[in-house]
């Protein structure tokens, strides 16, 4: 029983963590239909950042979400409007090649630079837990699926209430018309785009706290994150959340019961099938094309 | 005018390259050009269902790695000549390939690419876990498989130029015969096609299939060569990218494009590898970032010159 | 409603109908046409007659209703195995394979609808390009052709498939007067070899002049069915392209 509820808990800490970097990735491809394949660097990118504050300069990680947000949105902002914008009107194939061969720059640019060693961040404060019964529930990861909650949540208020994020669906919805109400489509796309990319930064930010990271960890990343956005609905962002969990708690349970390794092959069957199955996701809200 | 040329050119460029060996060039050439044969053969396996479809399939490793682990398994642990293992690993891939054809050929576009990344992945991770599930002892180490030393790069040599020229051939064939003529509409207009009685998924999977033959049979040689193989050797996306580089660079859809594209980055990787490692990589992607922008519509653009 | 009923039909739809969400592209049409007719559809944009193309073809499965081709019925087949029993349709917006040329644009429905070898595909192809006017293009790549030939070329592609029903969609929209004539005699001489057509165009005379029953549809409904000169009395086929004031001013 306890291995039930301690694997159910890690699932949905999980889960939590796959949300909140897959959140950017659904909000990317709904808004303009890229599917973006260096989107895992992104979380490099943001992990190493903090790696780099804190080892250089000894800053508290949860101190560095703030500078990961911002670089990584100007990141984000400046590859789409310069790179990726030219093929936004192509249909989504061209930009996953596109964003492939970014992710082969980023990736072996950065395993270049920074070699290919792990890090970790460990700070003080690395193996806290709380303990409630037996289940152990580690305070890093229990951060970082706040964020998700977050992260989540606030790109609905974004996306609903304030008057940029309606553009920004109402472009997701109907360019054309979008165009015609005055709506400047290469500047949403850009700030839609940056938007993802921050919000992937600082969950990287988080992730290096727990995970290891190494300069080539993106691409398990972003294909995680296309298994959590098909599940949940391609361009539907609460569905990341169901995705996320979902994963989450297979992989957790998988590791558990059977056998860990088998976890990430299941991430791919799953993934797999649920292409061939319900291409929509779960709740079948997600964008087919 | 210069056509008639063609086939007596073509001839005399193969007889030299069939003397070669022989004639004492050096060991280095003789390798570097085998390695050329062998990705013209790959590229060429990638481009008879993505060039000619305009279905653009990521997951090509998966069938090599198969066709890989296939033949390592057969010639170490059962003593299976190389010639008859690496049909075997041919085989094998291509009915792999008809359960992963049914159903993801009928996907659009990316999701069709997604899928078949997936796949590739997977058969990685399920190589990776299959002693643990299966029960069973043949990988060493990190699930490497060892082969018995092999022949000299001359028999590779002459291994990868057949296996060049008979793809080439297919390829070939292919276009030209119905298949071709189905596949090409399909890359066109695949609706129309479907509705001028083109049995789309049926020629998609055709092409699938034979494409997963071969490239199981370049693994099969491949591995023979290696001597060692790992699911990360053999399930690397970037052999996939690399096919896909090709192909783009050479011309998508033609015979002979991934001829270019293969000489290309091979003497590329030569150049770089030792001085740089992940440089050629890096090249490797800004070459597709500058083929994509570059191209008015993109792929489609390289598609649509031939 | 006059309904015409056609003794022993080619080409039924029963009770067909198409759901796009909740709105019905096509409600409950049923219709029939005799081998070696020519029916003719009409109806403002948006009226439905596209998709309930795509329906007869396998495109799309109804979601009511049925098809009925030769006596079997055909409906939820895939398009192609429609194509090789027999039906073939022209698209509204031409789709020609580019890079192909003009032959072997028609080649492709004789080697897959009507599974010719190489050989004699590319003689039927040859001829049937002569029929169609397009003899001396068939080495032109059909990127290269203009669209009034297009239009040509996919009817010459839906011919060599060797079907006996051709559904034309709008296969003369945006041609000269010059190009219409042309087309009509063309089609002419196509009904001459005893095809059957169903004809969807915008351009009334020429609708008229061809069809020797039209059917009507309007918000996926069919308003009426008869002969062209019935239809073009029809009341409410006036109310439905000119609102209802006109028609009831006659």
């Amino acid at each position: 029983m306890l291995l039930f509820l301690q694997s159910l808990i890690n699932g949905i800490l999980l889960g939590g963590i796959y949300a909140s970097y897959s959140a950017g990735f659904s909000l990317i491809f709904g808004v303009m239909g890229v599917i973006n394949i260096f989107h895992g660097e992104m979380v490099m990118l943001g992990a190493f950042l903090t790696y780099w504050l804190f080892t250089l300069f000894h800053v508290d990680p949860f101190l560095t979400l703030p500078l990961s947000f911002f670089s990584l949105f100007v990141f984000g902002y400046l590859v789409q409007r310069f790179v990726i914008q030219r093929v936004v009107e192509a249909p989504p194939m061209i930009s996953y090649i596109l964003t492939f061969g970014i992710h082969l720059m980023i990736a072996y640019s950065a395993l270049w630079v920074w070699t290919a060693d792990f890090r970790t961040v460990t700070t003080g404060y690395s193996g806290w837990n709380a303990n409630m019964s037996g289940v152990i529930i580690p305070y890093a990861r229990l951060a970082t699926f706040c964020l998700a909650l977050i992260v989540v949540a606030g790109l609905y208020f974004f996306l609903n209430k304030t008057e940029v994020g309606r553009a920004i669906q109402a472009t997701a919805q109907d360019k054309e018309m979008a165009r015609l109400m005055g709506v400047n489509i290469t500047r949403i796309f850009a700030l839609t785009f940056g938007i993802g990319a921050a919000v992937t930064g600082v969950a990287g930010s988080l992730i290096s706290t727990y995970f290891i990271i190494f300069p080539q960890m993106g691409l398990p990343y972003t294909i995680i994150a296309f298994c959590v956005v098909v599940l949940g609905g391609m361009g539907y962002i609460p569905g990341a959340l169901w995705g996320g969990l979902i994963l989450g708690v297979v992989q957790s349970f998988t590791a558990a019961y059977l056998n860990a390794g088998l976890s990430g092959a299941l991430t791919f069957i799953l993934l797999f099938i649920v292409l061939i199955l319900r291409p929509a996701g779960i709740a079948g809200k997600g964008i087919v094309e | 005018m210069f056509k008639q040329w063609i086939p007596t050119s073509l001839l005399l460029i193969t007889l030299c390259l069939l003397l070669m060996p022989l004639a004492g060039f050096s060991d280095y050439l003789i390798r570097l050009l085998a390695i050329i044969f062998l990705w013209v053969g790959k590229a060429s396996c990638w481009n008879i269902l993505s060039g000619m479809t305009g279905h653009i399939d990521f997951g090509a490793v998966g069938y090599y790695g198969i066709g890989s682990y296939t033949t390592a398994l057969l010639m170490s642990k059962a003593d299976v000549p190389f010639f008859f293992a690496i049909l075997v690993s041919g085989l094998v891939s291509s009915l792999i390939a008809l359960p992963i054809g049914l159903p993801t050929l009928r996907l659009k576009g990316a999701y069709f690419g997604i899928a078949t990344l997936a796949f590739a992945e997977a058969m990685k991770q399920i190589v990776l876990e299959f002693d643990k599930t299966a029960g069973v002892r043949f990988f060493e180490g990190p699930h490497g498989i060892t082969l018995p030393i092999g022949p000299r790069n001359e028999f590779f040599y002459y291994v990868g130029f057949g296996v060049m020229v008979v793809v080439m051939a297919t390829a070939y064939g292919v276009r030209r015969s119905k298949l071709g003529y189905a596949l090409r509409a399909i890359r066109e207009a695949e609706q129309a096609a479907e509705l001028a009685g083109v049995d789309t998924l049926r020629a998609k999977v055709k092409a699938y299939m034979i494409s997963a033959f071969f490239l199981g049979l370049i693994g099969g040689i491949e591995t023979y060569w290696l001597t060692y193989i790992t699911p990360h050797m053999v399930f690397d996306v970037l052999i996939t990218i690399q096919m896909v580089v090709m192909s783009l660079l050479g011309g998508m859809g033609t015979v002979f494009g991934p001829v270019m594209g293969a000489s290309f980055l091979t003497i590329l990787y030569e150049v770089l590898h030792r001085d740089f490692p992940y440089t050629y990589t890096i090249l490797v992607g800004f070459i597709i970032v500058v083929v994509v922008l570059l191209m008015p519509k993109g792929i489609v653009g390289t598609l649509r010159k031939r | 409603m006059k309904e015409s009923k056609v003794d022993t039909p080619i080409l039924e739809g029963r009770s067909l109908t198409k759901y796009f969400g909740v709105l019905a592209a096509v409600h409950g049409v049923t219709f029939s046409v005799g081998k070696g007719e020519v029916l003719g559809m009409i109806g403002p944009n948006g009226a439905g007659k596209s998709t309930l193309f795509n329906i007869l073809m396998g495109v799309y499965a109804p979601d009511e209703g049925e098809v009925v081709f030769r006596g079997r019925t055909i409906s939820g087949l895939s398009p192609h195995k429609i194509c090789r029993m027999g039906m073939a349709k022209t698209s509204q917006i031409v789709q020609p394979f580019k890079e192909m040329t003009a032959l072997e644009n028609v080649m492709v429905g004789g080697l897959h609808g009507k599974n010719l070898s190489l050989r004699d595909a590319t003689q039927e192809a040859e001829k049937i390009l002569e029929f169609v006017g397009l003899g001396a293009m068939k080495k032109a790549v059909s990127a290269s052709i203009t669209i009034p030939d297009r239009r040509r070329l996919e009817l010459a592609r839906a011919l060599a498939t060797g079907a006996e029903v051709i559904l034309l969609d709008e296969n003369m929209a945006g041609l000269n007067p010059t190009e219409v004539e042309n087309g009509l005699r063309l089609l002419t001489e196509v009904r001459n070899q005893g095809k059957t057509l169903v004809v969807v165009e915008h351009i009334m005379r020429a609708v008229m002049e061809i069809s020797d029953r039209i059917l009507v549809l309007n918000y996926g409904e069919k308003i009426a069915e008869g002969t062209p000169d019935e239809i073009a009395h029809h009341q409410k086929v006036i109310e439905a392209y000119l609102g209802e004031k006109y028609a009831s001013d006659r």
